[in-house]
């Protein structure tokens, strides 16, 4: 467990799915060589396949002993899904507007189709996922190389790119298949939680440019946090899939208003939902009876007395309440280490017990002397 | 009677030492420059070659579910080794059959590339106390050159070029300029995959980027086998090969099992005897060493001591994961590191799993800095039980096809 820990709540009876968080995501990190397919953010429709296809159902994870499961690692054309593009020139020059690749499956694939039956009882909500930054991760334990690293600062789970050699046993050890393996540099990579964004007292990129205003961010152990208030005051948010053992540090508000059932007829089954209970249990453990009474009485104190905390945490009035992120700390973390930025780079291993200077020290040693020395 | 026995024994181990073994490959002195040696160089017909046996890594079960089954019934590969010298440089060549070629591509996220890769240990002046065979161990530390069957692919770090990390569709460009785009990325992308490491134990292992090392690797398909060599300097900051006999390790890959860190078959060290010395002889036998022990004694023993509660013996035995696995130890182990690891269990820890990965099945633990193994000390045992347990782990290794 890292010394402080950085979490994300996200409140899905706001979401609406409309992947702003996705694009924001995909324009700052994934537009790169061998990363068109990987989506360290996504929304996908629950019930559904889910990114990639039947994610929980590729291992991974440990069991109630405490032993890493085995898993399996996607495939990229029936799995995620060969990312396709269109022949923009070819336009220029009269021809026909085709994509370079078939598309035959790719991320939300079923948006919105959810289950049930139209009209009488079909449902689905919105799953943003990103990386859980897990106090027990997988894929660090999976990795036989120590080059999966938790920061002790912030408990931001990261790949040192030096050490990794896309062995692709992470990918096979994270349940929740949050770790992609870049077949270009054969590495893996993942989300980061934005970490140069959040070291400057910046929301990541899903957080910042949520338009539903869905996503909190601050530190676990910061009792003036919301992430605090909601996490661990009022214990409406839950992690996912936490019977996967890695301990997410990603939660979620569950949903907890559903339309009404229709009968035959198309009339309204009074006092029925739509949303199964049963679906809320298996993603966010028996604690979701627990969140939901609480979201309902804080609702209705709301109504009738105009007045809860909670409910006004979770309106978020403003955007940037939402998120603390203690710049200052990170200053302080920076000043502690003699004036450096955190490493990207597992420090452990900056240079091995005999190999000589290497070019992580970019990293740690003084910055303009370093960028001198790449010039020349 | 029991002084009988020791007074016997002792008088085996004096006849086992004064009678030299042969070394597992001969290395012959060439007078040419052999910095660039190839697959294809006439050099080689001077060579010796001899058989080598490259058994699969078990000491340590992988997460990965379809490899693991794919693994599962993996048998010995028997590989050709020869090796050359000229008094600057050392070249080896390793042939092993493989019936697939399967070469990593940069657009597949399940394929895995074929390779070999050759190992040094930094210290062989004690040839009973060398690393660990599974890259190292904790102060006895490897260098490990590897080359694997990998299409260009494109490096980033290092260059930290992230203008040409872009996806060519969203650069400004267009037509030719966009063409001359892909060319400078292609340009970038690093041909060979091959890498130098210094290790203490998988774990640890780290790759030699300042250029403070040279080598030469070259890998070729033909008839159905590969064929890897390797040339690299006698002496460098890393390690010093003059000497009368060395040893070397050798690993090799099949992609086709899905074969990467972890999942591979690997030899024993090997001792390697330059052909004009007249040194090495200590060496030479220490590697080839036979526990004078009765085999059948010794699994008796094994039983009666319980190692099967933390060590699965066979590989139809339940897995588990406290201790190593020692269905091959007797393929890639020497006599003296398991003696080493039964009297001695702390000398080498193995460096297995993240300890993370099995918490409630934790086989050290920290004192002062150093791993302290949890295995039982067996130096309690009298010396013939350890000799028979050690003849024992000697025959635990996998067969060939």
């Amino acid at each position: 467990m890292s010394k402080r820990q950085l979490a994300m709540v996200i409140d899905l009876n706001k979401c609406i799915g409309c992947q702003t968080c996705t694009v924001a995501c995909k324009t700052q990190w994934t537009n790169r060589n061998g990363r068109e397919y990987m989506y360290w953010n996504n929304v996908e429709t629950y019930p559904g396949t889910g990114y990639p296809k039947n994610w929980m159902e590729l291992g991974g994870g440990f069991d109630t002993a405490g032993d890493l499961q085995p898993g399996i690692i996607p495939n990229l054309e029936t799995d995620y899904g060969v990312p396709w593009d269109y022949n923009y020139d070819a336009l220029l020059h009269g021809g026909s507007f085709e994509p370079n690749v078939e598309p035959t499956w790719g991320p939300n694939w079923d948006e919105d189709e959810g289950a049930g039956v139209f009209p009488q009882d079909n449902y689905f909500f919105y799953l943003p996922r990103i990386c859980n930054h897990c106090t027990n991760p997988g894929c660090l334990s999976a990795c036989p190389r120590d080059a999966i690293f938790k920061r002790e600062e912030d408990g931001v789970v990261l790949v040192d790119l030096d050490r990794c050699q896309g062995y692709r046993y992470c990918i096979a050890g994270c349940p929740y298949k949050k770790i992609y393996f870049n077949p270009k540099i054969s590495k893996s990579e993942k989300c980061i939680l934005c970490f140069p964004r959040i070291e400057q007292g910046l929301p990541p990129a899903c957080a910042q440019q949520c338009v539903g205003r869905t996503r909190f961010v601050g530190f676990l152990d910061d009792k003036d946090s919301q992430v605090y208030k909601l996490v661990h005051e009022y214990k409406v948010a839950l992690g996912l899939r936490t019977d996967y053992g890695t301990q997410p540090n990603v939660y979620y508000v569950p949903p907890t208003e559903s339309p009404a059932k229709f009968d035959a007829n198309g009339k309204i089954i009074e006092g029925s939902t739509r949303l199964p209970i049963g679906e809320l249990e298996k993603l966010f453990g028996e604690n979701v009876h627990h969140a939901i009474r609480t979201l309902r009485s804080e609702m209705k104190k709301r109504q009738e007395t105009g007045e809860s905390e909670l409910m006004d945490l979770l309106i978020a009035y403003q955007h940037q309440d939402m998120f603390r992120l203690d710049n200052n700390y990170y200053r302080k973390v920076a000043k502690d280490k003699g004036g450096y930025a955190l490493a990207p780079v597992d420090t452990r291993y900056i240079a091995g017990k005999y190999t000589k200077e290497s070019h992580t020290l970019y990293f740690t040693e003084d910055r303009d002397d370093d960028i001198k020395r790449h010039r020349k | 009677m029991k002084r009988v026995i020791t007074a016997l024994l002792a008088v085996c181990l004096t006849i086992a030492a004064s009678v030299a073994s042969e070394a597992a490959i001969t290395a012959v002195r060439v007078g040419s420059d052999i910095k660039r040696v190839s697959y294809n160089s006439a050099i080689w017909k001077k060579a010796k070659f001899s058989d080598i046996l490259l058994y699969p890594q078990t000491t340590i079960k992988m997460n990965d579910e379809k490899a693991n089954g794919l693994n599962a019934e993996n048998s010995v590969i028997r590989a050709r080794a020869a090796a050359i010298y000229n008094g600057r440089d050392i070249a080896f060549m390793v042939r092993w059959p493989d019936d697939t070629v399967s070469v990593q591509r940069g657009d597949s996220l399940t394929s895995y590339p074929d390779g070999f890769a050759i190992m040094f240990a930094m210290d062989y002046s004690n040839p009973y106390k060398l690393p660990y065979i599974g890259m190292g161990s904790e102060g006895r530390p490897v260098v490990i050159h590897l080359q694997k069957a990998v299409r260009p692919f494109y490096e980033p770090n290092g260059h930290g070029d992230v203008y040409m990390q872009m996806n060519r569709n969203q650069t400004e460009l267009f037509g030719k300029s966009l063409l001359r785009f892909d060319k400078r990325v292609k340009k970038l992308g690093s041909s060979d995959y091959e890498r130098s490491f210094v290790s203490e134990g998988f774990r640890s292992m780290t790759e030699i980027k300042d250029g403070s090392n040279r080598s030469y690797a070259r890998l070729s398909y033909r008839n159905k086998a590969w064929t890897g060599t390797l040339s690299c300097p006698m002496s460098d900051d890393y390690v010093n090969l003059h000497a009368g006999a060395i040893p070397v390790a050798f690993a090799v890959w099949d992609g086709a099992k899905m074969g990467r860190g972890g999942l591979k078959n690997l030899s024993g060290w090997l001792s390697v005897k330059l052909e004009d010395s007249a040194e090495g002889d200590m060496l030479i036998n220490a590697l080839d060493e036979r526990s004078p022990g009765n085999p059948s004694v010794g699994k008796v023993a094994v039983a009666i001591n319980g190692c099967a509660g933390c060590h699965q013996i066979e590989s139809s035995d339940t897995p588990n994961f406290m201790g190593p696995a020692l269905s091959n130890i007797g393929g890639y182990a020497t006599e003296a590191y398991i003696r080493e690891s039964l009297v001695d269990p702390s000398a080498v820890v193995v460096p297995g799993h993240n300890r993370n990965a099995h918490s409630a099945y934790k086989w050290y633990t920290e004192e002062g800095g150093r791993r302290v193994s949890t295995m039982t000390d067996y130096s309690k045992l009298d010396e013939k039980t350890i000799n028979d347990i050690v003849a024992y782990l000697q025959t635990l290794k996998a067969k060939e096809e």
